[in-house]
């Protein structure tokens, strides 16, 4: 049995999965900047695991947002 | 049977839920799922601490020596008695049980006792987080076995209709009754519980639970200490 076997039958059907980037700051005067990202089917679970993955600080503020909600104005290498 | 008898139940039963947790961190369907366990797990070992640091102030320790021998003395639920071999366990526990103490904890924390209003408090905000993530999984659909047991004993943990913790309620120490919880959980998780017939005369109200049995003996002997014994090298204990 692989090490997910027993955890194997379990797949998130509820929809594709998404990514999420995260974004925190620690006190109020400093500016939310992005610490990383998570995959997860839906916000609730997107949530729980940006607070799980990201708890090393003790931040004041943090929020996530879906990747394909970020407006980009230009990319790296574009003019 | 005190609120220092509840809230020893509470802390016996955070602990081996922190502990169960913690041994699916590697076994979770996925990465983010193996974190959210060991994160889910950490907080309810240090909830665990917290409630046991409250039994002193509440003036009566109901913990006596029978705890270093026995593992029935411990007050755990039968779901924590051995560890889970499925997926579909975790999710019934994280959903159903998790939720049913923190429930039990905003109780307390909207009750009359101080002590527990202010030391309670903080468990809420983390709570949040493992209550997302239940239910989230639930949703998804989980196998009916786990998660009918998972309600029963939440029923049982909640106690009979005039039991102490109903006593506890009239009293204002506790800010929900048996009933009140039962339809709080119900409403959080946006599901009917499941038909459970309680046979309320072989209920164990110190351990909250009609089930015989205990914790299995590594489990026991893990949370005494001794296992990390069994892997220290010749002679630590004699230079220790």
């Amino acid at each position: 049995m692989g090490a997910r076997g027993v955890s194997a039958g379990y797949k998130r059907v509820s929809g594709d999965a998404v990514e999420y980037e995260v974004f925190a700051r620690k006190s109020r005067v400093d500016p939310l900047h992005h610490v990383g990202s998570v995959v997860a089917p839906d916000d609730d679970l997107a949530m729980a695991y940006a607070r799980a993955t990201y708890d090393e600080e003790r931040w004041c503020e943090m929020a996530i947002v879906r990747k394909e909600h970020v407006i980009e104005l230009w990319q790296p290498g574009e003019p | 049977m005190s609120i220092s008898d509840l809230v020893l139940s509470l802390a016996d039963n955070k602990q081996l839920l922190g502990l169960r947790y913690a041994e699916w961190a590697t076994r979770a369907p996925s990465l983010e799922a193996d974190i959210a366990a060991a994160a889910m797990g950490l907080d309810d070992l240090g909830h665990s601490r917290v409630l046991y640091g409250c039994l002193e102030p509440l003036g009566h320790d109901p913990r006596g020596p029978e705890r270093e021998s026995d593992p029935a003395s411990l007050r755990g639920l039968a779901y924590f008695d051995e560890p889970w071999d499925s997926w579909g366990q975790f999710v019934a526990a994280n959903a159903v049980l998790d939720t049913a103490f923190t429930l039990m904890i905003e109780a307390c924390v909207n009750g009359s006792v101080e002590v527990l209003q202010q030391r309670l408090r903080k468990m809420l905000l983390e709570e949040r987080y493992h209550f997302l993530h239940g239910r989230s999984w639930l949703r998804s659909g989980i196998d009916a076995a786990p998660l009918e047991r998972a309600w029963r004993e939440a029923i049982e943990f909640f106690g009979p209709p005039d039991g102490e913790v109903a006593a506890l309620h009239r009293e204002g120490r506790l800010a929900m009754g048996p009933a009140e919880l039962h339809e709080h959980l119900e409403s959080r998780l946006e599901s009917k519980a499941p038909s459970v017939k309680v046979d309320w005369k072989s209920w164990d109200s110190a351990r909250r639970r009609s089930h015989a049995g205990a914790i299995d003996q590594r489990t026991f002997a893990m949370l005494r200490g001794l296992e990390e014994k069994r892997y220290a090298p010749p002679g630590a204990a004699a230079k220790a």
